[in-house]
């Protein structure tokens, strides 16, 4: 089901991500020459600069998420009061005029801070050079804010990675860095936002590298360290270093709980598929209807939501953070957890399909730990003796939806570590995780995010994809020597003759040369048929030929470093690593060309 | 030294640009800086004015919802709790008050989920195992009720520990009585009595469990020690008569009795208590009214023992038991063959009369004894006594307690 938003739409938004024409080269983007220059009078400023501003943005991220989190709770008490209870009136008209405004902010203020901002933010980095506007960030802040805080089903933590982004990409573009480095910064912001948001670094950090970045990259793991780091510093000195969910006691009590867990993992497994599905169905028809209508639609949105609240289950407006401490402290009965799962559901597909922006961290957490706690109550009631606390169940139900809707399982396993600071927990989270992720793999071949990035037209990495890649090693393309050897100490007249008496199989077009000190040549025949005609037929090898040796490679090599190498070398030597000279085999251009065809 | 060569490789006017970079860059850092203060002033400010902001709310909320537990409401209380305990996470007064509140609204699952939670955290919580405790008692589960009393009472108390801890024993105690297992319940008792301090208000119910628990000699004990030390207690003088009537000092009944109905508390007792203290005088009396006494005249005596002799023998006919003498018609109880044949070993057994029996006081013991003991062997062919019968029944019991000092 992938439905992709009209012409219209999809111009709307890649023109609304996009940097201003004045903005789009210079001052981010120093022209060629402008940075050969820095390089000779300031070789080693942008690499100080990057960790020195991994700081700055870490700090003054955490300072905006905790603005953007009070905001919320401010918008929320003020409107919807303090309490909110089921039959109160304001419940259903706060969200629907919270829509009204947001939407009308969304279509004619800030278009770009429609979405939940990681795909906004991976837009940044893949397509725009990191560049993210201050505009976007500021209308990120204020319309998520109206829109949770007014009790919107959605989160502040996806805002508060994009927040960060923009964070990082307004300061770096002020310092005139190169545009490799500019690139950088988005993820690096993103990292801080979202560190402060989930109050937890190394959840941050890998989700940042497992949906955002896609890969593990030296140049920017320390900067994206030291900015983790740093925001999470900032938020505990404002709201304490407790983790964001007081857990209790989490334990694993008996091993046949296990088979408690791996429940846990197939209903979060279905659980994902039919959020997946709901969101995947409702957004791209929504987006398709008439631009006219866009702006009704978070406050239509708002009002459905409100309903839900009004008729008896205010819980599942807004973020949900105490529901989900009281559901880990089995405050509920299993029954009334399974409907707030389902319900949290209907709420945040609405939404987040109207166009509201807002994230799906928290709503996915909240499914999670309901469904979670759902199954530990209704162990806790019928099976007493063998499960171990409701907040285990919830905790791992989180880590769970994690893993199966958002389709980061790296990252939904430490998240449930950090945030519970408990390590004894970690062999149901990952079974759990595991079988929910497994089941969403096979039940929705295309994650989540990546269905919106196709909704809204634009063609950004899968980073499940490229997680998943198996790159091609040289051992791959290898096959036996079939050339002859000779030694250097052997003559340009010995070599001539060893092509001449070649066995059947054996290639003729080349050979190969051993050194004394294990190096290694490949020698040509026509290259030797010229050097026959110039040099002495007696003299050794070693002196007749080149200093130039084949490349040192090896078999564990990526198949692309053999590459470039065939340009100079009609085939290369694949050398063994214990054994100095030896070799383990040849390669040619075709055996690579082969080897990719293959796979 | 690579600076330096560097240094030397640059040109003026590259020197000249390195030196505006270095000073655009320091002050493009300053500024950052000057920025990152002011955010965090802001921030600072911002989020003072929303932690006093939740603290109000939190106070405003927990003292509508202990309102709501105080007046009967506990349903609103869940809501009010709650709603505290969202702007004051993780504060266990307020946690144990809202599980509290889950409890009284008949939530009970839920409330035994919240307090299981709780008590995982802090498994020797005194206050939280007693409420699982209730829970498990309102659930009929005997064995989780009982552990759970117990891991009270041996649990952390925050404040008078000790106090908490007997009123929990005091509580265990009473559930043992309602669920008949007395005999645990006087072993608790006797722990309660030996840790309680020398003060009435605190023995007297140790006493009233000590009756209910059917220990009614050491009730007594206590009753009688808070009657000796100060002004005459009505509960204590109730106590007292109740536990001496229980054990068959009927005659000490009678007097903590008038005394219990002269006290003038008693008037503020209801008219059912006041009966009830009535009957069990006018019971007593009629029980000491058949005591052969030996405190009265001989002749009394010889009168209550012919007249107690005359019952138990009616108690016989009425239940087809023949007479010492006559002929058996069925197999007797091979006691109360037994004693049957005691009688007749006493000499004209069938014609005692009054002057014989006041001529000779061995006769008269060995009567009354027979007697008691006929009236006992008869309990188990003929059943429960009923009128004066049950009355004399009380005294064959113990006979010798209807008088102890």
């Amino acid at each position: 089901m992938d439905i992709k938003a009209p012409m219209d739409a999809e111009t709307s938004i890649v023109d609304d991500l996009a940097p201003p024409p004045s903005e789009s080269l210079s001052p981010s983007a120093p022209g060629i020459a402008q940075r050969i220059n820095m390089a000779k009078i300031a070789p080693t400023r942008e690499e100080r600069l990057f960790l020195v501003l991994s700081i700055f943005i870490g700090v003054i991220s955490g300072l905006m998420v905790v603005c953007f989190r009070v905001c919320i709770e401010w918008i929320k008490i003020g409107s919807l009061g303090s309490a909110p209870h089921a039959g109160q009136y304001r419940l259903l008209y706060v969200p629907a005029i919270a829509g009204l405004i947001v939407g009308a902010l969304v279509q004619w203020v800030f278009p770009q801070a429609r979405g939940s901002g990681v795909n906004q933010t991976k837009a940044a980095l893949y397509i725009y050079n990191g560049y993210i506007s201050f505009k976007t960030m500021i209308g990120k802040f204020i319309t998520a804010a109206i829109a949770i805080g007014g009790g919107h089903s959605l989160g502040p933590e996806d805002p508060s990675l994009q927040i960060g982004a923009g964070v990082a990409s307004i300061i770096s573009r002020h310092l005139n860095l190169s545009r490799e480095r500019l690139r950088l910064f988005a993820p690096i912001g993103a990292a801080a936002g979202l560190a402060a948001a989930f109050n937890a670094p190394i959840s941050a950090i890998l989700f940042v590298i497992e949906e955002v970045i896609g890969k593990w990259s030296a140049a920017v793991l320390g900067s994206i360290v030291l900015a983790a780091i740093s925001s999470v510093v900032v938020m505990r000195q404002f709201w304490g270093s407790e983790p964001m969910f007081r857990i209790p006691s989490v334990n694993l009590r008996d091993p046949r709980e296990l088979t408690a867990y791996a429940v846990l993992g197939v209903f979060g497994g279905v659980a994902s598929l039919i959020f997946s599905k709901a969101l995947g169905y409702l957004r791209p028809r929504l987006r398709m209807l008439r631009p006219q209508t866009h702006f009704l639609q978070p406050a239509i949105a708002g009002l459905l939501v409100g309903l839900i609240g009004f008729y008896g289950f205010p819980q599942v407006m807004g973020p949900g953070y105490e529901v989900i401490d009281q559901a880990a402290h089995g405050q509920f009965t299993w029954q009334f957890l399974l409907i707030l799962a389902g319900l949290k559901i209907l709420a945040t597909t609405l939404s987040f399909s109207s166009g509201t922006p807002g994230g799906m961290f928290a709503p996915t957490l909240f499914i999670g730990a309901m469904l979670g706690a759902a199954i530990g109550t209704f162990e806790k009631h019928y099976f007493p003796l063998l499960t171990g606390g409701i907040g285990s169940y919830a905790l791992v139900g989180m880590g769970v939806l994690f893993a199966g809707f958002i389709r980061a399982p790296l990252t939904s396993v430490f998240m449930v570590l950090e945030m519970s600071g408990n390590y004894s927990i970690i062999l149901p989270v990952i079974l759990a995780n595991t079988i929910a992720y497994l089941l969403s793999r096979i039940l929705t071949p295309v994650p989540i995010f990546e269905v919106f990035t196709h909704q809204d037209g634009l063609d950004l990495p899968s980073m499940e994809e490229q997680r998943e890649e198996s790159p091609r090693h040289i051992e791959d393309a290898l096959h036996p020597v079939d050339i002859p050897i000779l030694e250097g100490t052997h003559t340009l007249d010995e070599a001539m003759r060893r092509i001449a008496t070649a066995t059947p199989g054996e290639r003729t077009d080349c050979l190969l040369v051993r050194f004394a000190n294990g190096a290694w040549y490949v020698l040509t025949a026509q290259e030797l048929t010229e050097l026959l005609a110039s040099r002495r037929p007696d003299l050794p090898l070693r002196d007749a030929l080149p200093t130039e040796r084949a490349p040192l490679l090896f078999p564990d090599l990526s198949l692309d470093s053999a590459l470039p190498h065939f340009a100079r070398w009609p085939v290369l030597p694949i050398r063994n690593r214990a054994v100095k000279g030896m070799l383990e085999g040849i390669v040619s251009s075709e055996d690579v060309l082969n080897t990719y065809r293959q796979k | 030294m690579p600076l330096l060569k560097l240094q030397s490789a640059l040109t003026p006017e590259e020197r000249t640009k390195k030196r505006k970079i270095v000073i655009r860059d320091s002050i493009a850092l300053f500024t950052l800086l000057l920025i990152t203060i002011a955010l965090f002033t802001a921030t600072v400010f911002l989020f003072r004015s929303f932690t006093n902001l939740r603290a109000r709310l939190s106070k405003r909320w927990l003292d509508r919802g202990e309102a709501a537990l105080r007046s009967g409401r506990p349903e609103m209380a869940v809501e009010d709790l709650r709603s505290a305990l969202a702007y004051s996470p993780g504060q266990r007064s307020i946690e144990i008050e809202l599980a509290e509140a889950l409890a009284g609204a008949g939530r009970i699952q839920e409330a035994t989920s919240y307090f299981n939670t709780l008590v995982e955290a802090e498994p020797g919580s005194g206050i939280i195992n007693l409420q699982l405790a209730r829970l498990a008692v309102r659930q009929g589960n005997q064995a989780e009720a009982l552990d759970r009393y117990r891991l009270s009472i041996y649990g952390n108390w925050e404040g008078d520990g000790s106090v908490r801890r007997r009123d929990v024993r005091l509580e265990l105690i009473d559930y043992l009585i309602r669920i008949h297992h007395e005999q645990q319940a006087r072993g608790e008792l006797i722990i309660a009595a030996g840790n309680a301090p020398d003060n009435p208000s605190v023995k007297m119910p140790i006493a009233a469990l000590m009756e209910k628990a059917g220990d009614p000699a050491d009730a007594a004990v206590i009753y009688k020690a808070v009657l000796q030390h100060g002004a005459p207690n009505l509960t204590a003088l109730e106590g007292a008569a109740r536990s001496s009537f229980a054990l068959g000092n009927f005659a000490q009944a009678r007097d903590y009795l008038n005394k219990a109905l002269n006290h003038p508390g008693v008037a503020a007792e209801s008219a059912q208590a006041r009966q009830d203290l009535h009957d069990l005088l006018e019971e007593s009396v009629q029980i000491l009214l058949l005591y052969p006494s030996p405190a009265l005249s001989s002749r009394a005596q010889a009168e209550r023992t012919l007249h107690d002799r005359a019952l138990v023998f009616q108690r016989l006919q009425e239940c087809h038991v023949p007479l010492p003498g006559e002929p058996a018609g069925q197999a007797l109880d091979p006691a109360l063959a037994d004693v049957l044949g005691k009688w007749l070993q006493i000499p004209l057994w069938d014609k005692l009369t009054v002057p014989m029996l006041q001529k000779d006081g061995d006769l008269r013991r060995s009567v009354i004894e027979l007697v008691y003991e006929t009236d006992r062997a008869a309990d188990k062919t003929c059943g429960k006594a009923t009128g004066e019968n049950a009355l004399l029944s009380k005294i064959a019991n113990n006979p010798g307690a209807v008088e102890a000092p």
